[in-house]
């Protein structure tokens, strides 16, 4: 597509959603205010910070975890991250054998009360396409190299299922408490395309 | 008719979502550890049986419970209310025998996308 | 349907844009966007499946070159034209007043 097309097409769009939005609105089928409430909630407070509590609390309590994996929608509800695109949770754990991934090959579901909105490349058809047929080739492109002797599980989000990955918890994090150990856990490693940081040098 | 939804309402609307699962005593046809050959159906219109998993042979490893299902939800021709189940593929299945040995690809698939299979 | 959406094991697709510091909305539009469907999907314009159904019919090359939003609004706009809310003519008579700084 040349630069003139696509700015065309960006100012068209822009345009268009103005033009849809005003119009609902003046036929009092929209609130705005809603929608500012909506994107303020969604661009402010609800993000991967979520879920990362869920994976810290997993890491510091036994119990918790096993509730996690069993029934990851009571569990997550637990610490209240619960609604739209998180309504049924199932939590997958990583382990020393087995690296866990997620996608959804047919459009874009994601745990959003865990993790937020989804990433770009998550919802586009590069990562869509390959993440089924080569995620090792994938996750290496996000810098990690899964060992082949480790099991590697894509989870194809195609139902209303919403999927979060448990990381193994870092070496060398005993004696952290739940916020310090939230604090490693980024949005990419409950996706399954990284790992957890180290604490020690803050990278992974 | 559609109805303009508030704002006042945003809240508790994020908080509580819309689960697609229905409550209803739907039996189940198929239990974890079961055999399964996912059909090769066509449909042109919605479906979220992917064209990757047609007619390929897997093994159920858990029932979700019961969910609307998108087939005939997104034509108005009803919810049919039915189990979804998630069922492990090995990447050798999908992709043939170049791929990776230990791995596998898991998908949730209704009771209507599934035959048993030997 | 055996739409382009249907990406699961194709090739050819494109590098992955990782883009690590990307916005959570690039743009206001994509702002508006994001709430408008869920407002209209709480107020019953369609159901989740309906929305979908309606983003795969898309054409294929459009899309995998537009902008994740667009899809939305492709599906906002089939849905709201088929109940009546919206026609095409007052779209495009809006974006004129729009641009022209009328309204």
């Amino acid at each position: 597509m040349s630069k003139a097309h696509e700015h065309d097409n960006r100012s068209d769009i822009s345009l268009r959603v103005k033009a849809v939005e005003s119009l609902l609105i003046e036929k009092g089928l929209l609130d705005p205010a809603a929608i500012d409430k909506l994107v303020d909630a969604y661009e402010h407070k609800i993000g991967p910070h979520n879920g990362a509590r869920v994976v810290a609390r997993a890491w510091s309590d036994p119990s918790y975890k096993q509730r996690l994996l069993k029934d990851g929608t009571a569990a997550i509800a637990e610490l209240g991250f619960t609604g739209i695109q998180g309504e049924d949770m199932v939590v997958v754990e990583n382990t020393s054998g087995v690296h866990n991934m997620v996608v959804c090959t047919l459009c874009s579901c994601y745990p959003w009360p865990t993790l937020g909105l989804p990433p770009n490349w998550y919802k586009a058809a590069p990562y869509r396409s390959r993440a089924v047929i080569d995620p090792r080739g994938v996750i290496e492109e996000f810098g990690l190299k899964i060992p082949e002797s480790t099991e590697v599980r894509v989870w194809d989000s195609n139902a209303e299922l919403r999927y979060l990955v448990l990381p193994e918890r870092p070496a060398g994090t005993e004696g952290l408490d739940e916020a310090a150990l939230a604090k490693l856990v980024t949005r990419d490693s409950m996706i399954g395309v990284g790992l957890p940081l180290s604490p020690d040098r803050g990278t992974e | 008719m559609p109805t303009m939804f508030a704002a006042a309402g945003v809240d508790d609307l994020i908080k509580t979502g819309g689960s697609c699962r229905v409550n209803a005593d739907i039996k189940a046809h198929f239990v974890p550890g079961d055999k399964i050959v996912a059909r090769n159906i066509n449909p042109v219109s919605h479906t979220r049986l992917p064209q990757y998993v047609r007619g390929k042979h897997g093994t159920v490893e858990r029932d979700h419970g019961v969910f609307v299902f998108p087939d005939t939800n997104a034509v108005l021709k009803g919810e049919r209310p039915q189990h979804v189940y998630s069922v492990m593929f090995t990447a050798r299945e999908l992709w043939g025998p170049q791929a990776p040995e230990k791995d596998k690809v898991y998908i949730d698939l209704w009771d209507d996308y599934m035959d048993p299979a030997g | 349907m055996n739409g382009i959406h249907d990406l699961g094991g194709r090739h050819g697709m494109g590098p992955i844009d990782i883009d690590p510091e990307q916005p959570i909305f690039h743009a206001d539009w994509e702002r508006r966007m994001f709430g408008m469907f869920i407002l209209a999907f709480a107020g019953g314009h369609f159901n989740i499946d309906q929305f979908r159904a309606a983003i795969e019919k898309m054409k294929p090359a459009e899309y995998l070159e537009s902008d994740y939003y667009e899809h939305w609004l492709y599906s906002l706009e089939t849905w709201c034209k088929a109940n009546g809310s919206l026609t095409d003519e007052e779209i495009e008579n809006r974006m004129r007043k729009l641009s022209k700084g009328a309204v």
